[in-house]
This record gives structure tokens, sequence and C-alpha cells, in this order.
């Protein structure tokens, strides 16, 4: 097997991995690096459990060849959101509001709320709606999901 | 009586964070494919390719290296091959009949996925294929033909009893059973019309967002371990131990944490439970299987398929003097747990109004199908889209509204069930109807619905339902299944604390944070004195499963009341109350430097009042019922016919509201996947197999489709098990489907009875219905 | 079974390095930039597994929107959350803006591109018809030089585009919507998000007063590629809209397709409400 080696910012923390091109950034970050918070619920980019950000942006890492993830490039777990003021707010208002249920969507979908804060830290109600789209939970309907991102927004770093 | 949050003392009432949020919330949760097993194989299940047939043989290509593999067929199964399920009849692995496509044949594990995949692939079948029945529709005409005979037909004499399935007639019923009040033809000679239509819904999958997965662990002592996601750890061991030639106490099940289930990891993992247990005996290894999402939804059980006939007598004044109903659902290809979820409907087919006259014949139709399993509702779900999508087809048949009409015949304290069951305490009817009626505003937006007519852009509709959902298990089967809870007090980190030791899994509803909540109430400390871990039945007694809405009901109530035993346990021996955290804290600390640990077991037992007779399906159906009205407000855009639900008005009666932060949550989920049975979950059989096969092609809502929410709840606590609380997690899936056909039909003037209503099926209706009205 | 982690991957600096891996049979390797379509049907066997993919996702040359008088020219690895937040799209594109913005959800945006979805050639490829409508051109490159092809041949049957082996989608030369135009976007899918159309349409045009004046009219996820429909295009010009013309234009549109039923949605209903949106478009078109 063909292996290739890439050197990220994982959660703030150098990492270098040695492996396929091809194989799958999720296997890569559940398996390669133990950070087993993104989840697999599809693996064809339906229910955007296994989101993570790069370089800021939500992507689903179930659909990544890691190979094209390139040296220096920034990724951030649902592991590293504590470390950032934003991702501690989010997590202390999700629990505040009951928007994790199961728990299972929570991985991706807290980190969809992360990039839309820190884009857009005022968004409406149809904004953060659209924002988490691409996130499919099961468990609330949602609505949590969307108090919640609202309650971070009028705390937002910057917005107090 | 609406209830305002954190409006109580005590944490009962209180909308207290989940006990669980901060794991999942920082991705800590670890879930059946998170667990790290070490040496841990991987199993891949060989599947029949055929709806049915005779299995020649199974056997492993001679060509194949399979020596880093194991394979197992039926011959490997240590005891019978069955899973025990309700009538012992379904084998664990296939090996005489086939029954249905993807029915399991053998079992391959290696050490990785990879090479057991590709050891699978080269698993030889020989199969004679036999003709197959495939489809509901087929179970129907054979109805409608007299070919599906069964006992109730045969034998109930009308206005005298039920007759219990027993052993039907035709092979095509799993069983069958009927509900018999008065003399229904008694009261179709009594009524001024009568009043008939066909109602219908396909399969719906769980989809639950965390596949399904476990990992049997062979122990030490020769006994075998399972982990993972399950709702139900000691059904796992009751349906297993048989096969698996195991002793209960050496079939340990353990829950990890479980991504969503809604019955879909009720009776299920009992099956994939057998596939890794039974390689990981052979290879003396651990097993693991998780399912990729197109297994998960082509090989795991979905809600029954249902065709249901309402024939109705009322009088010109909306007085309804017979309700007939056939309730046909569609089993699968193994009876499993069918025939308590045709009870469940059944009981819930002709529920909700007064009537003298009641005939209900439910049967379970065995096609050559995945077998259908537990769904959120149970069989009511299929049952309440059919009368109260009828419901309004009365109403309009008297002239009367369908507010009015319900009013006037909805249930009241005081009036009886279809069983016979007289309603006393705990009613929240009409106040649920009242309530959502109010707040909606319906009498006003109904008069102003669109019905159709002519030049608008946008049809408007309001609809609504009403309903009843039976908590915890039918009649006095609480009491027969000897629920038993414990708690134990000890020392943690030299601080005493609270064991919960339930077998009652948290699976995002909130079990964890309401039983907590209540144990906490029951010993008078904080929420961080009660800790409830995962269960593990070699841990905890046998709390009974985590469905029928019954967790917060009989198990909750069973842990208030040990802990309110264990506190008085404390306060005797210390000869002073228990005054908060602090107190309990040095009460329970010299209790344990001088007693050592203390456990409480309590058991749960029904009022003597509940009476129910099996045989006839007479008396007390439930020991409560909890209430429920639903109102949708659709928008039909009339270029394209795409449906809109903009807004749900729901108002629920759960008796004592627990936790009124996490019983909306669960309502607001419940009623998204109610959206979803309505309007857009579709997934049919096409040549004997599921026709979707991915989230792109079972669609569910997105955060875009759901409607504005507003939800309230009138509380009628069941009494009798205190602090009060009746079933809420099955509701919020039961009344909005026809809530929506019945706006819809509001809005467009067209009446939809077949699930999920689609823009595509309005159209057909549309021009069948212009076609109409050219002649 | 073959699995993800045997297929090479060849990471090409700039396009000519990619040009080049492309020319050589030896070193050649499937496309894939974004890889929403391509990764979910190798894994899930749909498409067979290739030896080798080669990545476009970084060269250079295929980055950027950039406009000229006539024109708007969109990097073949343009993702469609660039196009959706790209002013110039915005302005010049609209309806293709109103497309890349209902693909997926933002994960999928962020990582899908306009050639990936071109190249991917899905009867439901939701960029499809507003790329019809501008009359735009699509440049594929190969080591010995670059070729310029009108999207309307580009597209030859389902899942079928007019590249060769050693060709690469470079960009696509959009013509932009002159001052007095319209055009939109509109797609029923099942969802409100995140859904492979039933039935979907963009079009072109301008009307004075009540008169159209020209039109431009695509369909898809109603033929094995996405269609224009030139007969009724040429009908509708020089039309009077009113209830009659709409009416007719109506049941036109539905007569030129032939759909066809699956998971999706059913022929019959496609057919119906591919005239229903044609008329919203031309009401659309000369509203006030």
């Amino acid at each position: 097997m063909k292996t290739i080696t890439r050197i990220w910012k994982v959660n703030g923390e150098e990492k270098t991995v040695k492996v396929p091109p091809m194989r799958r950034l999720l296997d890569v970050l559940r398996e390669d690096l133990g950070l087993k918070g993104a989840k697999e619920g599809c693996g064809e980019g339906e229910c955007g459990t296994c989101t993570v950000l790069i370089n800021g942006a939500p992507m689903v890492s179930c659909l990544i060849p890691a190979g094209q993830v390139r040296d220096g490039t920034e990724i951030m777990t649902v592991e590293g959101l504590e470390k950032t003021e934003g991702g501690r707010l989010l997590q202390e208002v999700y629990a505040d509001k009951g928007s994790a249920q199961c728990g299972f969507c929570i991985p991706g979908m807290i980190l969809s709320s992360y990039a839309l804060l820190s884009r857009n830290p005022n968004p409406d109600e149809a904004a953060i709606r659209e924002a988490h789209a691409g996130n499919l939970c099961r468990c609330t309907g949602y609505q949590k999901i969307v108090e919640a991102v609202q309650a971070a927004a009028r705390k937002w770093p910057g917005n107090k | 009586m609406t209830v305002a949050e954190n409006s109580r003392k005590g944490l009962v009432g209180r909308g207290v964070s989940r006990v669980d949020a901060s794991d999942k919330v920082r991705g800590l949760a670890r879930y059946a494919d998170d667990l790290d097993v070490p040496g841990c194989w991987h199993g891949v299940i060989v599947r029949s390719p055929v709806s049915r047939g005779t299995l020649r043989s199974v056997k492993l290509d001679p060509a194949c290296d399979a020596s880093k593999a194991v394979v197992v067929t039926a011959q490997d199964i240590p005891g019978p091959n069955i899973v025990v399920m309700h009538d012992r009849a379904m084998p664990l692995l296939a090996f005489d009949e086939i029954r249905y496509i993807g029915e399991p044949l053998a079992v391959v594990a290696a050490p990785t996925r990879r090479q057991a995949i590709e050891v699978a692939e080269h698993v030889r079948i020989e199969i004679d294929e036999l003709p197959a029945i495939l489809t509901t529709a087929e179970l129907v005409r054979k109805f409608k033909a007299g070919e599906l005979k069964t006992g109730v037909e045969q034998n109930a004499p009308r206005g005298v009893g039920g007759f219990a399935g027993g052993a039907p007639e035709s092979p095509d019923v799993l069983c069958s059973q009927s509900i018999v009040k008065g003399d229904v033809e008694k009261g179709f000679a009594e009524a001024d019309q009568i009043v008939e239509a066909e109602y219908t819904a396909g399969h719906q999958e769980q989809l639950y967002i965390e596949p399904q997965g476990l990992v049997a662990i062979p122990q030490k002592d020769g006994g075998i371990l399972i982990e993972g996601s399950m709702q139900c750890p000691y059904y796992i061991q009751h349906e297993l131990h048989e096969a698996l030639n195991l002793p209960a106490g050496k079939l340990r099940v353990r829950q990890a944490a479980v991504g969503g289930a809604f019955g879909g990891k009720e009776e299920f993992p009992s099956m994939l439970a057998g596939y890794c247990a039974l390689p990981a005996m052979k290879a003396k290894k651990p097993v693991k299987i998780v399912y990729d999402r197109h297994q998960d939804i082509l090989y795991t059980t979905k809600r029954h398929p249902v065709w249901v006939r309402h024939k109705t007598g009322v009088k010109k004044d909306g007085t309804i003097t017979a309700l007939k109903v056939d309730f046909l659902l569609d089993g699968g290809a193994y009876l499993t747990l069918s025939d308590v979820v045709m009870y469940r409907g059944i009981l819930h087919a002709a529920m909700g109004y007064r009537c003298d006259h009641v005939f209900v014949n439910g049967i379970v139709g065995r096609t050559n199908t995945f077998p259908s399993g537990a769904f959120r509702g149970f069989g009511a779900p299929q049952a309440i889209w059919g009368v109260e999508s009828h419901v309004d087809a009365l109403a309009r048949a008297c002239g009367m509204t369908p507010h009015e009409f319900r009013l006037k015949n909805c249930l009241r304290v005081g009036d009886t069930t279809p069983t016979g069951m007289v309603l006393r305490d705990s009613v929240g009817s009409p106040a649920v109807l009242e309530e959502a009626l109010k707040t909606s505003r319906f009498a006003d937006k109904f008069a102003k619905c669109s019905r159709g007519r002519k030049g608008a852009r946008k049809w408007y509709g309001i609809g609504l339902s009403f309903f009843a959902h039976g908590s915890g298990f039918t009649g006095d089967g609480e009491s027969k299944i000897g629920t038993k809870v414990a708690l134990d007090l000890g020392f943690e980190n030299a601080s005493p604390v609270v064991f919960i030791r339930v077998s009652s899994t948290e699976m995002g509803q909130g079990a964890l944070t309401v039983l907590s909540q209540m144990a906490a109430d029951g010993l008078g400390v904080d929420l961080d004195r009660v800790r409830y871990p995962l269960p593990d039945t070699g841990l905890v007694p046998n709390s009974g499963p985590t469905v029928a809405s019954r967790t917060t009901m009989v198990v909750g109530s069973t842990v208030y009341s040990a802990a309110c035993k264990l506190r008085q346990r404390l306060e005797e021996s210390a000869g002073r109350p228990i005054a908060g955290s602090k107190s309990f804290e040095q009460i329970a600390s010299k209790y344990l430097a001088e007693h050592g640990p203390l456990r409480v077991v309590e058991a749960f037992k029904l009022p003597d009042t509940v009476r129910w007779d099996q045989a006839t399906f007479r008396g007390d159906a439930y020991p409560a019922f909890a209430w429920g009205c639903n109102v949708a407000e659709v928008e039909v855009d009339t270029r394209t016919l795409e449906i809109k639900v903009k807004k749900v008005t729901a108002c629920f009666d759960v008796g004592r509201v627990i936790n009124p932060v996490l019983v909306k949550g669960q309502v607001e989920g419940g009623l998204t996947q109610a959206l979803g049975y309505a309007v857009m979950e579709k997934i049919g059989i096409k040549g004997g197999r599921f026709d979707a096969n991915r989230m792109q092609t079972y669609v569910i809502p997105t955060a875009l489709d759901v409607p504005e929410y507003d939800i309230t709840f009138v509380e009628y606590p069941y009494e009798f098990a205190a602090p009060g609380a009746k079933g809420v997690g099955e509701m919020p899936m039961d009344g909005l489907a026809p809530a929506i056909a019945n706006a819809i039909e509001a809005a467009t003037g067209i009446r939809m009875t077949d699930l999920p209503i689609t823009p595509e099926k309005l159209f057909k209706e549309v021009t069948t219905k212009c076609a109409k009205d050219a002649k | 079974m073959k699995f993800l982690e045997d297929m090479d991957c060849a990471f090409p600096k700039n396009l000519q390095e990619a040009l080049k891996l492309m020319a050589d049979e030896k070193s050649r390797g499937r496309p894939i930039a974004g890889g929403t379509d391509l990764m979910v049907q190798w894994s899930s066997g749909v498409l067979p597994m290739p030896e080798r993919a080669i990545d476009l996702s970084g060269l250079p040359e295929l980055k950027g929107v950039s406009e000229n008088t006539d024109s708007v020219v969109i990097g073949a690895a343009v993702t469609h959350a660039e196009m959706r937040r790209s002013p110039i799209v915005q302005v010049h594109l609209p309806s293709l803006a109103q497309a890349a913005a209902t693909i997926g959800g933002a994960q999928i945006q962020a990582r899908g591109t306009i050639a990936g979805s071109v190249a991917n050639a899905s009867p439901a490829g939701d960029l499809g018809p507003s790329l019809l409508i501008t009359n735009g051109r699509v440049v594929v490159a190969s080591k010995a030089g670059e070729r310029e092809i009108e999207l309307a041949k580009f597209f030859l049957g389902y899942r079928k585009i007019d590249l060769q082996p050693d060709e690469l989608i470079v960009r696509f030369i959009l013509p932009k919507i002159h001052a007095g135009c319209r055009e939109s976007f509109r797609k029923l899918g099942p969802r409100a998000a995140q859904a492979i159309s039933k039935v979907m349409g963009s079009y072109r045009g301008s009307a004075k007063g009540k008169e159209v004046k020209d039109f431009a009219v695509a369909l898809g996820s109603v033929a094995p590629i996405p269609i224009r429909l030139p007969e009724f295009e040429q009908w509708i010009v020089g039309k009077e809209i009113g209830k009659k013309v709409l009416d007719e234009a109506e049941q036109r549109v539905a007569a030129m397709i032939k759909p066809i039923d699956d998971i999706r949605s059913t022929a019959e209903y496609r057919q119906w409400v591919s005239g229903r949106i044609v008329r919203g478009f031309l009401e659309e078109l000369v509203a006030e």
C-alpha cells in the first residue's frame, strides 16, 4: 500500500500522518489520530455527523481523501472546540438548552454552529437553519439547536 | 394548568441540564464504533439473495484461504437455532426455508473488516427459489378476497368477546386479535348514515443517526459479553441464551452510548448480538459488527406498513353509533414482536371517542420481506393515522366542523373505552383538545381555509388530530414483568453517592437525567449526589425494556419510591432528617462507615384495581393514558402542489412533567419524525428489496423543513406512580400525520389516504378530480 | 471488493503537470476535485474504482472567478460555496448563484466544484440548466492545447460528456445577463435542503410590457441530460403573456419532454410540473 506523508495542524497541534492518499480523512482522524469525536453516520456526505472544519470551513470528512488535505492545513474536530472561547460557549449553551439528545450528530452539528458564528456572529434564524441543513438530527427537530446558536450569538466573542 | 419552566421546588418539574450533556458536547461519549476492544475481529454477514427458497448449501469456496478467518453457519449454533422473540419461530441463521431477501445465512469474521469481506465473497450458496409474497398490497388483496383466514372471523361471536390469536388458519397470517364492545351490527342499525374508508401507509425507517453496532467479547469463564448500541440489554440475554447455550448469567450485556434508537434498537440488536457472538465463540476472539448505512437501511426492522378500513355509523346529530375497524399490518417474514405491535394498534384504532358498539379486527399478515419491528408508537401511529383521518370524514358527513365533532364525542371522565375500561383518573381529555384549539385559534382559521379555491397562488389549510396513548405495557403487563430497580449507596472518591441500578437505557430521550431528578428528589439531595451508569446486566436488576413510553412513569416512579425508602433508612439510622446535600453527606458517610454499602431494591406494582383479560381483550388496556392534540397548518403551492407544513400547535397531557426542557425537545423531535412520516419518508419494496438504501434516497427532514412549533402541556398526574408522570416518548409520533392530511383536505378539498402525502400523489388526485368535475 | 486505500493518487502542482500525467495512459488517473460525487460512487460500488486518481483541487489555474465585458469566467475547481458567495456570479449569473446554493449542505458546497458537477453528468446535476441558459462555453485542455465547446453540445448522453481521456475541464466562459434581462432558478426536491431534484429549471429572458422579447429556458431531471427547449423558445418569443398563452405554454412544455418514473418522482408529475415551472418563469418575466 502506497502512503503519503502529511503534516497538519489538528486542533492547534502539529500532527504528522503517513497514510494511503485516498484513505478517508474520517478514518485518519478516528483511527490514526485517535480522535473518535467525529462519527460516521452514512459515509456518503448526507448526514454531516463527520463534519470537521478545514481552515475554518465545515466539510464532511467521510468524502475527503486524506492526501487532498495539504500540509499546513488547520483541522478542527469536536475535541478542539474547548480550546477556543467560542467553542466553550457553544458547549455551554448546547448543554443548557438540551440541544444534545442522543448526541451522535452533535460533533458535526456543533462545528457547523462554530463555523457559522465565526463567519457571521449575528445570523438570523433562516441563516442558522441553512447553516445546519447539512447536519441531520433525528432526535431534536432542530429547535433546540437553533435556540442554542441564538443564545451563543448573543454572547459570541466580539458581540458582547 | 400549563407548566411554567422551573416552577417547582425540588428537581422534579425543573428544566435542569442533561447529566450526559457534557460528554456529548465535547465528543467524549463513546458509542459502539468508538469502543476500544483490543484484538477485536470484524464480522460480515452473508445473506440470502432471494425472497423465498430452500437452502441447499452454504459452503466456503475451497480455493479461498480462510485460515485467518472463521465462518459460522447454522451448524455452528451451540443450542437451538432460534431467536426466542414471541413465537420461537425465527432462526438465528437460516438453515432450511429462506423467508426474505437479506436473511442471514452465515457470518464470517476475521482480524480486519477487509479480510472478513474478502472471505465472505467466497461463500457459495445454493438455493432452490420458491414463490413469494412481496407486498402489503398483495396481503390486502388476499384479505379482501377472503383468503386471509383468522380465528377472529371464524370463532368470535359478535358482542361476546374477543378471540385470542391462537393458531390461525391461513399461513399468510402471523397472528390475529379482535376487540369487541357491544354489538356493532346493532350500532349500524341505529345509524343515520354509514361512512366507510380505507387508509394506508408504508414502511418507515427509524434512521437513528448512529447505525447498529455491537461487539461480542469472549470471557474467561466461557461466557460472552455483548456491548454496544441497544435499547434493552435484558432482551439480548433472553433472546439468545438458548441459541448460544449459555446460562443467562454467562451472557452479560452492557450498553454503550446509543446514538438514537426509536424502537429500531429494541429487538433487532438481539439478532445482531447473535451474529457477533457466534463467530466470537468459535474464534475465541472479540467480534464487532457495525453496520454501514446501506446495510442499516436494507437489513434492519422498519415500522409496519398498514392497511386500515373504517366503517362507522353516525347519527345526524353527530353521535357515533358503531365503529368497525379492520387493521392489517405487514409483519414481514417472521412474527418477532408483531403481535404486540398489532395489539397496541387495535387498542388505539377506535380509541378516543364515545361509542357503545365497537368491533376491531387485527391481523398481522406475512410477506417475504424483512421482519417489521418496533418503531416509536408501536402500531399506534398507524392506527391513529386511520381513525383521525376518518373522524374528519365523519364530521363532514354530519355537517359538523372537525373540532365540534371531536368536542362532542371525545372520551371524558366516566366514559368507557373500546375494551370497557372506565376512565377515572388522570384524564387529559378534553383539556388537550380545548387547549390546542384555543392556542391555535383553530375555529377562526378553519373558516378561512382555501378548500381548493380557484385562482389562488397558495392554498391554506388547518387540520387537527386528537388521541390518547397507552402508557407502559398493555393491561397488567407492568405488574407481570416484575420491574425491579436498585439504589446503591456507596462512596465515590470518599464522598457518598447513590447509584441508580436499572436496565433502562439512555438513547437520547433523557432517561439518565429524569430518573436522576426523581432519585434526587426522593433522597432530598442535589443532582450531583446521584449517579446513573449505563446499564450492565452483570450489575443491574431487570427494570424491563426501554420501550412503550414506560421508563419515566414505571421505572422512574419505582426509582423515586426506592429513593424515598433509602432516605427513610438513613434518616432512621441518623435520627434526624436529610436536609439537602450537605446533611446527606454527613448522614450517609456515617452510615457507610458503620454499616458498609447499602442497597435498596424496589419492585413496581400496579394497583389491584387494574383489571385486564388478555384472552378476551377486555378491561383496563393500560394503567393510564396520555393525551394529545395536534394542529397542523399547511400551505400548498398551487403551481407545483408542493406541501409546506408551516406551523404545528400541540398540546399534551403526559402527567407530571419531570423536565420541561427535555420533554419539549423530545416532543419537537417526535413531531419532526411524524412530519417525515406524513409528507416525506418513503421506502418501498422492489423485487422483494427495499428500494432506498441511502440517506440520499431515504429522505428525512432537515433544519429547513421543520415548521414552527408551539407546544404546551396540561398536567393530569398519574397519582398512583409518584411523582405522577405518564408516557411521553411515543406520543409526538402518533397524531401529526392525520392532522396534516386533514389540513391538506382543508387546503385543497382533496382527501389523501396514503402516507407519505407527496405532490406526486396529490397531483394524481387533482387530475382525477378534475376529470370527474369535467364530466 | 476494492478499497479506497488501494487507490493511488497523484498530486500535480500545476495544470501543465496534470496534463502531462493525463497525456500518458500509464500515468493517467481519474480526475478528482471536491470528491463529493466520486467518493460516494467509489465506496458504494456505483462506479468501479480506478487504479489511480489525479487530484485537481490544488491547481491554481483552475481557481478563481473573473469577468470581462460580456462574460464571467469560472475556473473548473471553483466550489459551489465560492460561486454562491461571489458578487460577480450573483450579479451577472444570478440563476447559477441560486443553483449553487441549493446543492447539498454547507459541507458539500465547500467541496464540490463546478467542473465536478458537470463532469459527473448526472441528469439531476444542479448546475446544468443554469449553465445552459447562458449559451456559454466550456474550455477543456490537453497537453496538445485547448478546445472550446458550446455547453449545449458538451452533454452527450446519460453520464456522458464530450471529453477525451487525456483532457481536463479548465474553465467556463459564461455570457453575462444583459441589462433588462431576468433570470432565475427553480428546483423541486423531496425536501427543502440537501435534495436531489425531482425537476429543476432556469430561464433567462427579457420582455417589453407583456411581450416576450427573448427567452431561454432549460430543464433538468426530465431527460438523460439537462435540456434547452429551442422550439418552445422560438414559439414564445413575440407572444403577449396572458392566461391563454400561459395555458398553452404549459401544455407545450409538458408535451416536449419525456421524463421517467424513479425513486424521487413520477413521469406524469414531472411532465406536468415542468410546464408549471415554465409558466411561473413567464409570469415572473413580465411581472412589474
